[in-house]
């Protein structure tokens, strides 16, 4: 009686204060299935607070007019105002993508680990990297991340890769990218938790009730995102999503690949949320012959839409392989390719003082393709630039990388940043080589269980091909998985001894010099032995 | 056997190693090239400039601006040129050590030369540094050019070669002293007749004040001249000659500082830093107030001095110190203990290599291996100088017979 009431209070009101301060809510959640049996989940609970435009720099220093929303949320909108954030991409991630399996994720970041990229106005008041070190330990705090230790040795401004998704207001009006990587950050419930928080019918309704943290990170691959954006003549715009890559074939007892909502997420829908203005599912279809229940509400040869809002409840979407009694998973990889190009990046050699960053790169096209190659590389591992060599199917071809910028890193204090723009001719394999310098850190400076090494952050592709327009069609990225380099360590319980070992031999070395400089010598007379 | 075919087969036997395929071992041995030092960093910061990157806003690039204008302008930085060329500079260094030996000895020439000339060119001290290319065969050849130039009593060549050292290897402003001091007396040994210095304090301020002008002009010409190839911008002096005092990269050489660095406490950093940098320098004055009858021994010493406390040291430094000892071979018979020193450099020598693979190659052993190593080479240099120095003092006191026996009150 009483959550009744509730709800009821909560759904009159937004509805009145949605109409009063333009706040739209919908959410949509994509499922797609995958050759290999699993199936991709995609949520997304977009908000968009019409008419409302980034806080200027300029105001920063100016108490800021209060902020009342009711769908919108409070926590992250005043961070927003606070660092006066244009726009925002925040992505956690735990596992790896594989691209060759299931070709390019509904959302861009997939990057494992935590990233975080904000497009920021340029004004007086506040530098630029006051307010992104600002917006840093805000959002950690808000999601329970590390992202405080995304300090200046982690952050860099890659433009040519992570372009604005949105618009940026005024067009005379400088802005910067700041971006900053964290591999070995993890995704767990602790970010679930807050998350869901920002939902208007946090997980207890709606397509976000089948947020299920047990299943969630038991997937093979998953991440959460935040993505703020402005949109001239809409407003601005927060998108969180969260992505899954689930294995049913390993939840079901007989080998088969038939999956449920319920088998997937061990929940249903139950109810609708009262103030989403839209709540689908979206389910991409296969070229399999497959039984799909219950019935959609539109359907076309790409995907099928169920509108959570008027479909009965409670909603279980299966999808059955009924003329299959067990999965085979497939030995080949698909054909053609599912993305554009293919990706390998590893790091070489056995020595803890130098090694070699080895790239692999495929163009699966029978047409040229540019892409962009980003490596935003902690000072853990320094390139030699010169060392560069490119090799088109095992034939030296320097000419198809052209370096746009280059910053080389500074111990203790900045990340490397290259970027690069490849040229892959049709078909074919590229080999980029890079020699490395892997430094020696201080004593204080090794995380605990320093012998494990470092996580190095992925680098990012982003292919650029030519449309049938003639223009250049940009790509979702390409993140490759990340990197473990294998520093060396030094003995971390011998300061006390180190200290006392060369200054023993300092002194010894420094006392017998100045003993033979200062003391006279003098010829003594040797007696003689007495005979026996 | 003439010097010359002496010299000249010494020579191409080791432009002959130099162009013998070179392994991946002594390429990147940390035992040869520092990180100041190291070919590869020197062959990187050149493509940073010359595509058009300041290679001192990175950390990787540390050499002398002289180096970067040299290596993009004069000579392309080839591999097959710059083997000949750190032959030829090998050679002239040798060639060097002969003329200082020939101008002690008062002589046109010696036959010691030729054994002088290969305890130089065959010394593997200096010959391994020199095959993985490391420039610190380069700061060998300057500082043996410029004691011959002063041997030679021709100081602004001196002077200039000087200042070129000390541009590139900012530790080595502990020769400017007894180098300066040389120029104004004679290479020739005095160490079996010590005397104060010919000059009183007035004649000496005379003699040294132009010397010490000519020095400092020399250097303000080169860094105004690196300041200007690095297009202004004063960001070179942190990362090179900064480097020295601040010890930002912590790659393990054989000296001394780089595992205490590495272990050091963050608060303490500063001061063992200034501790460090100064107990270099602390040596300078004594050590050339007691040698001022013979300069030469002094410069010497200053190898050895420099060899076992510089920051960022090579086989180059202890190999200079060693192969310079061939000049003195009337202190030969006052040395206390030169078969220890021999065998501790022969187990430091063994031990450092070894330890260093079976640290960071292997991953069997850990870093206190490669630094017990370092201890037991610093022992060694250590020891060297100690006897040299006993040596160069006893020399003045001739024992006779038997019955006498040299010690200090």
């Amino acid at each position: 009686m009483f959550s009744a009431l509730i709800y009821s209070f909560l759904f009159l009101s937004a509805h009145v204060f949605s109409i009063h301060a333009q706040e739209f809510f919908q959410e949509q959640l994509t499922l797609r299935p995958h050759r290999d049996g699993t199936v991709l989940g995609h949520f997304a609970f977009t908000t968009l607070l019409k008419s409302a435009t980034p806080r200027e720099p300029e105001t920063i220093r100016i108490e800021d007019t209060s902020q009342h929303y009711t769908l919108f949320p409070l926590a992250l909108g005043q961070v927003l105002r606070e660092y006066a954030i244009t726009e925002l991409h925040l992505s956690l991630n735990a596992g790896k993508w594989s691209y060759d399996r299931w070709g390019y994720p509904e959302e861009d970041g997939v990057g494992t680990g935590a990233e975080l990229w904000a497009w920021m106005a340029e004004g007086p008041g506040a530098s630029v990297d006051e307010r992104w070190r600002g917006l840093r330990s805000n959002l950690a705090g808000l999601f329970c991340a590390s992202l405080g230790s995304m300090d200046e040795q982690r952050t860099t401004s890659p433009s040519l890769t992570f372009l604005p998704e949105g618009d940026l207001p005024g067009p005379s009006t400088p802005y910067q990218l700041r971006h900053g990587t964290l591999p070995s950050e993890n995704v767990c419930t602790e970010n679930l938790t807050p998350f869901l928080k920002l939902l208007p019918c946090k997980s207890l309704s709606g397509i976000a009730s089948l947020l299920n943290p047990h299943r969630l990170f038991d997937a093979d691959w998953h991440g959460m995102g935040i993505h703020v954006r402005y949109v001239e003549n809409a407003g601005v715009e927060v998108r969180l999503t969260f992505q899954g890559v689930f294995d049913p074939v390993r939840y079901s007892t007989d080998g088969k690949r038939d999956w449920s909502l319920h088998s997937i997420f061990d929940r249903t829908i139950q109810k609708t949320c009262p103030v989403a203005r839209h709540s689908k599912i979206r389910l991409i279809s296969t070229t399999d012959a497959v039984d799909v229940s219950p019935a959609p509400n539109t359907f076309n040869a790409a995907f099928s839409v169920y509108d959570v809002n008027t479909v009965s409840k409670p909603l279980d979407i299966s999808m059955q392989w009924s003329n299959e009694s067990h999965f085979e998973y497939p030995l080949s990889l698909d054909s053609p390719p599912p993305t554009h190009i293919s990706v390998r990046r590893t790091l070489k050699g056995t020595e803890q003082s130098r090694g070699q960053l080895a790239i692999v790169i495929e163009n699966h096209q029978d047409k040229q393709i540019k892409a962009s190659y980003l490596e935003t590389m902690p000072w853990l591992l320094q390139f030699h630039l010169n060392s560069i060599q490119v090799k088109w199917n095992s034939a030296p071809r320097d000419d198809l990388m052209s370096i746009v910028s280059y910053i080389p890193p500074v111990p203790h204090s900045r990340p490397t940043l290259l970027q690069s723009v490849l040229t892959l001719p049709p078909n074919g394999t590229m080999d980029l080589t890079i020699d490395v310098t892997k430094p020696f850190l201080r004593y204080t400076e090794h995380p605990p269980d320093a012998q494990r090494g470092w996580d190095l952050p992925p680098a990012v592709f982003r292919p650029l091909i030519i449309a049938n327009d003639s223009n250049l069609r940009r790509l979702p990225r390409i993140y490759t998985p990340i990197l473990l380099v294998d520093l060396a360590t030094p003995d971390f319980s011998m300061p006390y001894n180190v200290i006392i070992m060369s200054c023993t031999l300092i002194a010894l070395i420094f006392g017998s010099v100045f003993n033979l400089l200062t003391r006279k010598f003098v010829l003594t007379k040797i007696p003689n032995e007495p005979p026996q | 056997m003439d010097f010359h075919y002496t010299f000249s087969a010494l020579v191409a036997a080791r432009a002959l190693l130099a162009f013998a395929p070179l392994p991946d071992a002594l390429k990147y041995s940390q035992q040869l090239s520092s990180p100041l030092t190291s070919y590869a960093r020197l062959k990187e910061g050149v493509y940073l400039f010359s595509h058009g990157i300041d290679p001192y806003s990175g950390g990787l690039f540390r050499h002398s601006p002289l180096l970067l204008s040299a290596f993009t302008t004069l000579l392309p930085l080839k591999d097959p040129i710059s083997k000949l060329l750190w032959t030829a500079c090998d050679a002239a260094a040798a060639w060097s050590l002969v003329k200082i030996w020939r101008l002690r000895q008062r002589v046109g020439k010696s036959s010691r030369d030729g054994l002088i000339a290969a305890l130089y060119l065959l010394n593997p001290y200096l010959f391994l540094p020199s095959l993985a290319l490391s420039t610190s065969s380069l700061e060998n050849t300057a500082l043996l050019v410029a004691v011959a130039f002063a041997c030679e009593r021709r100081s602004s060549a001196s002077i200039l070669l000087l200042a070129i050292l000390t541009h590139l290897s900012f530790s080595s402003i502990i020769y400017i002293l007894p180098i300066f001091l040389l120029l104004t007396s004679s290479p020739v040994s005095n160490l079996a007749s010590p005397r104060p210095f010919a000059l009183d304090f007035k004649g000496l301020r005379k003699a040294v004040l132009p010397l010490v002008g000519e020095y400092f002009a020399y250097t303000t010409v080169l860094t105004a001249a690196s300041t200007l190839v690095c297009g202004g911008s004063r960001a070179w002096v942190e990362k090179t000659w900064g480097s020295f005092f601040l010890l930002p990269d912590l790659t393990p050489n054989p000296g001394l500082w780089w595992y205490f660095f590495t272990e050091m406490f963050d608060h303490f950093r500063p001061f063992f830093l200034m501790v460090f940098s100064l107990h270099l320098l602390i040596y300078v004055l004594p050590i050339t107030i007691k040698f001022q009858h013979d300069l030469l021994y002094a410069t010497f010493l200053m190898a050895g001095v420099s060899a076992t406390f510089k920051p960022y040291p090579t086989l180059s430094d202890p190999g200079l110190f060693l192969s310079l000892w061939s000049l003195f071979p009337e202190t030969y018979s006052y040395l206390r203990h030169p078969i220890v020193t021999a065998l501790i450099h022969l187990h430091g020598s063994l031990l450092l290599p070894l330890f260093n693979h079976l640290w960071l190659a292997t991953g069997t052993g850990n870093a206190n291996f490669f630094y017990a190593s370092t201890l037991v080479f610093g022992i060694a240099n250590g020891a060297g100088l100690i006897d040299a120095i006993w040596a160069g003092l006893a020399t003045a006191i001739p024992v006779k017979d038997g019955d006498w026996d040299v010690g200090q009150e």
